[in-house]
């Protein structure tokens, strides 16, 4: 049926992993993005890892995953020139997504206009105003922030953040969430809207946090001590070539794995289905488990598990994630020819519209940076000498 | 002015504990219509229907309306409780069909269509219909069928591959629900797309949303390791490295934590000062340079640790934002209330609930300008609106009683309770 988005304009200005996030989604699908970055390139293009760890402005693998399909210019925002690019950019544009420090940001919300101009999503660590509006937070603070870091450490250890900038990267899809909502509701009622995310809030109101699970119920519970030893089997477990992962400490999952492991009558045994003395017989249930699973493999386990419903999966590390036998079935990976490096392997499609295998999403190759300066500004009306200018002082690149 | 710009988008949810349900949360925070169509007399797993149980709250009212993993995902929808296995119940959920734009599920791949709404059936009594189905592997595929929920597709998609302790046993492992936190960001996204592609096409859509392809999106550093370098990337705790200090450090004398990052040389210099060693930013000192610090690595952090227990977590992360360094809280669950920040914003929701009063809860992912997101929907209690959506529905009073009284439809669980869904 051809992509869903085509037609659609969206501008991204900041060059951060977020701002990169979110305007993926509308490329992927479809959709015109051009990024406006920073002179130099910005945060998505500058964080690792690089092919042979060497760094390079158009070989990071954020860069190379989130950047696909836009069209890049240069352009410093912060000089009145920049800034009269920007409005062009933003009256071609149906929505503008920016990731800026809250001064810089309304310097640019200025130039859009109140009625005719493009719908608008600023991302901001804390948001526009209040006391916090000029701290910076990186994706371990926000975690911190969140309760998510405390929420999965251990009781008396230090907090947790998660994998390197996947804090940013949901920041960047609450962004595209938020902003394809926006653009969708002007074209129903006319009405133009400003979306405005704190990383903060968006994070904290998010799930997978503990604020809210407090707030309702306020019960103070510790932090876990390690494995779960009283709702298990619970987290990893050791077999016979890594681990694999259970979430069959409830009914009727528990059931399912005692009578997988042929096992049935432990299900039914009071000390481990009463809820009650559960925890004080870990030691009694852990050995038998540890026994089945030492002579079989991670996939023997979770085929064999899910034959009984039972919710076991193997733990993976980045090397089997893409042999994965669902994973290749679906073409959950791609691969993608990016110029100056060969065949890069990314991520697919966030869902498919048209079976597996359909053609509403595509990944292109991710700009150069700055590759598409002259066509964009020739596109805007910028006549070849008024380039020359603006390169010559800088103000693209 | 409460969230419009998904107004008149009529939502249909058959959806169960965080991904889809919260979803739909976002969907009604944006203005859509949305309806929970709640399994019944199977209750859902964020309904517990004994104590103890960690997750509910002391209060009046049934146990199974005061877990707090329910209310999390189930603000601005409205609920009908109704049995999808009967004749008269899938009548029900057909009427719904008829009269929705997108229904919503989240049960593993083929049960849905096994209970007569797969795509096919549906796509026939409601072209205009789009349908998103929400299984955590995906609908085609070898593992059709199999279970799990948001810590399984962690453990899959290489994310818990890097999390945790450097050096600790793999069994030491906390599992997060990450999925559950961007899966609800893809299916607005979903559910709009499929909105526009309606606009030229006079149909709806199918959309398979696999819950860990979703995620593999997520995570382009960790399958970057080993896509362009063939290494398998280590589990680093909080350590960056190519940025020290960067870690969560003790803070005050009981288990406080803040977390203090400096990314730049000017960001090292603020925190230099803030602890009183601004000579630790001077040129010709070993740590004024980032590599410097890169290869002093544990003595920075030492000296970053020692400094962080002269406070509690707000007063370190104040003194290093003050200096302009990257410094946070380590929020235990109660932490956000005391940032002044989210107070002044009027973030926190106050929202009142029959067994649940006078609670102040999280507040919205965004604002939107000139229609925000308003708590204009409580987390519905079992089957409060069975009635006012089988009347909109076309159902007369007495046939709503009937249905009422054959069990098809209900508001409350039967004693004693039945086992819990299944599947």
């Amino acid at each position: 049926m051809g992509q869903p988005l085509v037609g659609l304009r969206v501008v991204e200005l900041g060059g951060t992993v977020a701002a990169a996030a979110a305007t993926k989604r509308f490329s992927d699908f479809g959709g015109s993005v051009i990024a406006v970055e920073p002179p130099g390139g910005g945060e998505a293009r500058r964080v690792p890892p690089f092919p042979g760890d060497r760094p390079h402005i158009d070989r990071g693998a954020f860069h190379l995953a989130f950047n696909t399909g836009k069209r890049s210019l240069v352009l410093d925002h912060r000089t009145p020139s920049g800034r009269e690019v920007i409005a062009r950019l933003a009256a071609w544009s149906e929505l503008l997504i920016l990731d800026l420090h809250p001064a810089e940001a309304r310097r640019i919300l200025d130039l859009v206009d109140a009625d005719e101009g493009p719908c608008t999503v600023v991302i901001t660590p804390h948001g526009m105003d209040g006391p916090y509006r000029e701290r910076m937070e990186n994706d371990l603070s926000l975690f911190a922030w969140s309760t998510r870091a405390h929420r999965h450490s251990i009781q008396g250890r230090e907090p947790l953040r998660y994998a390197p900038f996947l804090g940013m990267a949901q920041v960047g899809s609450t962004a595209a969430a938020v902003g394809i909502a926006a653009l969708w509701g002007r074209r129903q009622d006319g009405l133009r809207r400003d979306a405005e995310i704190s990383a903060v809030e968006a994070i904290t109101g998010n799930v997978d946090t503990s604020f809210f699970l407090w707030a309702v119920n306020n019960a103070v519970q510790p932090r876990a001590a390690g494995q779960s030893r009283a709702m298990y089997p619970a987290g990893a477990w050791p077999c016979r070539d890594g681990h694999v992962l259970f979430a069959a400490g409830r009914e009727p999952f528990f059931s399912r794995v005692c009578e997988a492991i042929g096992r049935p009558e432990i299900a039914r045994d009071p000390r481990f289905a009463d809820l009650s003395r559960k925890p004080l017989h870990f030691d009694d249930f852990a050995p038998v488990l540890r026994e089945w699973l030492a002579t079989r493999t991670k996939y023997e386990v979770f085929e064999h598990m899910q034959r009984y419903q039972a919710m076991t999966v193997p733990l993976l590390d980045a090397s089997e994630v893409t042999a994965d036998p669902q994973m290749v079935a679906r073409g959950s990976y791609v691969e993608v020819e990016q110029p100056g490096i060969g065949t890069v392997t990314i991520a697919g499609s966030p869902f498919h519209m048209d079976g597996v295998g359909g053609d509403a999403w595509r990944a292109r190759p991710s700009p150069e940076l700055g590759e598409h300066g002259p066509e964009i500004l020739g596109e805007l009306g910028y006549s070849a000498d008024e380039q020359i200018a603006l390169f010559r002082a800088g103000v693209t690149g | 002015m409460s969230g419009e710009a998904l107004r008149g988008l009529r939502i249909i949810e058959l959806a169960e504990v965080w991904a889809g349900p919260f979803g739909c949360s976002l969907l009604g925070d944006l203005g859509a219509e949305v309806i929970k169509l709640e399994s019944y007399p199977r209750t859902s797993t964020t309904r517990p229907l004994t104590v103890p149980d960690a997750r509910v709250a002391d209060g009046p009212g049934p146990v199974y309306e005061r877990a707090n993993t329910h209310h999390h995902g189930n603000r601005n929808k409205r609920n009908i409780a109704v049995d999808i296995r009967r004749p008269e119940g899938a009548e029900v959920l057909r009427r719904l069909v008829r009269r929705a734009d997108v229904l919503v599920e989240s049960f593993s791949a083929g049960t849905i269509g096994r209970l007569g709404f797969g795509w096919e059936a549906v796509h026939a009594l409601n072209p205009r219909l789009t349908m998103i189905s929400l299984a955590g592997w995906g609908q085609e595929g070898p593992y059709q069928g199999y279970v799990m929920y948001g810590a399984g597709f962690e453990a899959m998609s290489g994310l818990a591959s890097v999390r945790g302790y450097p050096g600790a046993p793999v069994e030491e492992l906390i599992p997060t629900l990450h999925s559950d936190s961007t899966v609800p960001l893809a299916l607005i996204f979903a559910v709009v797309t499929a909105a526009i592609r309606r606009e030229e096409s006079g149909e709806g859509s199918y959309v398979d949303l696999a819950q860990i392809e979703e995620l593999a999106t997520q995570i382009p550093g960790v399958l970057g390791e080993w896509t362009l370098n063939g290494r398998v990337p280590p589990r680093l705790g909080n350590a960056d490295p190519h940025v020290v200090p960067h870690g969560c450090y003790r803070a005050g004398s009981g288990d406080g934590w803040v977390a203090i990052a400096a990314e730049t040389d000017e960001q090292w210099a603020g925190l230099a000062r803030a602890m009183g060693h601004a000579e630790w930013a001077a040129d010709g000192h070993p740590w004024a340079s980032l590599p410097g610090r890169l290869r002093d690595r544990e003595a920075v952090d030492r000296a970053v640790g020692e400094w962080a227990q002269g406070g509690e977590p707000y007063e370190i992360a104040d003194r290093v934002q003050a200096a302009g360094a990257i410094g946070a809280p380590a929020n235990p669950p109660e932490g956000p209330l005391y940032s002044p920040q989210l107070h002044e914003r009027g973030w926190f929701q106050s929202v009142d609930h029959p067994y649940l009063p006078n609670r102040l809860l999280g507040g919205f992912l965004w604002r939107l300008a000139p229609d925000g997101p308003s708590w204009d929907l409580r987390c519905g209690l079992l089957g409060e609106h069975n009635r006012e959506v089988l009347l909109e529905l076309g159902y007369a009073d007495a046939e709503v009683d009937a249905l009422a009284g054959s069990d098809v439809i209900g508001d409350r669980y039967p004693d004693p309770p039945p086992p819990g869904r299944e599947g």
